[in-house]
């Protein structure tokens, strides 16, 4: 079920992502012969980050990311494995949609970057104007296309108006109907130069942005700031405010104790090949950490559903983010010398 | 986590969809678990659509009592900003703002409400109204 056929004939293979971008990345590698996991991809991309943007505001909350910004994790893997993309935005939306049935006529599997509200496969409660979400689109049918949301367990079809307004929608992040496909994929890349690269560069971001919000700073000011909250905005709007953190957590796109799992299956399967003991290590405190993550997500819930009846406090999330915040900088130190030490 | 942990809750608003998951099966090896919904994501989605839901039967409330367009409520619907309609429909932001008002919005010409229309995805007609029930027919499109 889970094999396509593409307009080439070529076999597709679906395989069920955690996270859109790198999904759609180690996609679009596989299908140009190069056999690589979602998790390799996501770290040599180096998908892991965290921030509070607490004055960008959707709907009156702020924003908290769990993952670098939309395009990085595409455009870091394919530079650090030399892949070479062919990339086009455009000003027409017919132009755009021209430029996708030809690719598509000429046997290739296209990413696109598209806002999440106007896909109408998904579930009515994921839907929210977001514009980072990525996917491939296979090939034409009849009025529509026929596509691979990694997020999804199977391919879709999905009506060619909807995915018009998906590429070309408003707001901020505007993807201007971005697609793009391999231009050519080197036979042997180097994976371990990539993945020692993405790993410094994923500890320089979390230990080393001189701005608080980000970082393992960043999950200090959050916890500071939800320490405060139920005093400064009231009860209710603080649950508010936690809710769409949690949320911005677990449900949309931006994955925190999901993104913590997949790079410690990252972690994992760079031990491997690197056979490093190290990393394996690092790979299990990582899980930890995910846990940790979780565990909040499910403190945050109860305090939410229980409106204050329940023994927890937001005392308590403080504590378990600062936690958080300990072990990931311990970890991310560590994996700092670790990536110095490894050979190439 | 493990692959037994991974939350199976069966949540109704998957619609049966089921999302991947990074889980360590018994040897301690990382594999992708499909789930099939968490509750206490449920929580947290559920408190950010009744919110959602309310804001827009409030603006409803507001366009039947007529102080606002029924522009104000499709947008909402949409989930959109005033800043986003505005770009969507190649209008300044300036107008959009006053085309929240229900005495400017009636005067409008057919083919602004028609920009107005292919923004939003609706036809005119849908456009003037809004539905009779709160939550009436929620999202067709």
């Amino acid at each position: 079920m889970n094999s396509e056929i593409t307009a080439g004939g070529k076999p597709f293979i679906h395989h069920h992502s955690a996270h859109c971008e790198s999904g759609v990345t180690a996609s679009l590698f596989r299908d140009h012969g190069f056999n690589i996991s979602e998790a390799l991809v996501f770290g040599i991309g180096s998908g892991i980050f965290f921030g509070h943007l607490f004055f960008v505001k959707i709907v009156g909350l702020p924003i908290t990311t769990f993952r670098s910004q939309p395009g990085a994790v595409f455009r870091k893997a394919g530079k650090r494995l030399g892949a070479k993309f062919v990339t086009m935005r455009f000003r027409s939306p017919q132009k755009g949609m021209d430029e996708l049935r030809r690719a598509l006529k000429e046997g290739k599997i296209v990413g696109l970057t598209t806002n999440i509200y106007w896909l109408s496969y998904f579930p009515n409660r994921f839907r929210f104007q977001f514009n980072g979400h990525n996917l491939i689109a296979l090939r034409e049918i009849e009025g529509g296309f026929r596509v691979s949301d990694p997020v999804l367990e199977h391919p879709v079809d999905c009506l060619a108006d909807d995915l018009e307004r998906a590429r070309f929608a408003h707001g901020p992040l505007e993807p201007h109907g971005f697609m793009y496909y391999p231009a050519s994929v080197p036979k042997y890349p180097d994976i371990k130069k990539a993945c020692i690269k993405g790993m410094k560069d994923t500890c320089n971001m979390m230990l080393r942005i001189p701005i608080p919000i980000f970082g393992v700073r960043g999950i200090r000011f959050l916890a500071k700031r939800i320490k405060n909250s139920p005093q400064k905005l009231g009860f209710d709007d603080a649950c508010r405010h936690l809710g769409n953190i949690v949320r911005m957590q677990e449900e949309i796109g931006t994955g925190g104790a999901g993104f913590r799992f997949m790079y410690a299956a990252f972690l994992q399967e760079a031990g491997e090949l690197f056979a490093s003991g190290e990393l394996a290590q690092l790979s299990q405190e990582m899980t930890v950490i995910g846990d940790l993550w979780r565990e909040f997500a499910v403190v945050s819930a109860r305090i939410i559903k229980q409106r204050g009846q329940s023994d927890d406090t937001f005392d308590k999330i403080y504590g378990l983010l600062m936690e958080c915040a300990a072990r990931e900088e311990a970890l991310f130190k560590k994996l700092k010398i670790v990536a110095g030490k490894l050979k190439k | 986590m493990k692959v037994n942990e991974v939350p199976q809750d069966d949540t109704t608003y998957y619609q049966g969809e089921k999302r991947a998951c990074y889980a360590l099966n018994k040897d301690g090896k990382y594999v992708i678990v499909p789930s099939s919904g968490w509750s206490a994501e449920e929580v947290v989605n559920g408190l950010a659509v009744a919110e959602l839901a309310a804001k827009l039967e409030e603006t409803r409330q507001e366009v039947l009592n007529g102080l606002k367009s029924s522009l104000a409520y499709h947008m909402e619907f949409r989930q959109m900003t005033p800043d986003i309609l505005a770009k969507t429909a190649g209008m300044s932001g300036f107008r959009v703002h006053r085309h929240f008002r229900p005495e400017v919005f009636n005067r409008l010409k057919s083919t602004v409400l028609e920009r107005y229309a292919r923004a939003l995805a609706l036809s005119v007609e849908e456009l003037k109204s809004v539905p009779d029930k709160s939550g009436g027919g929620r999202d067709t499109k």
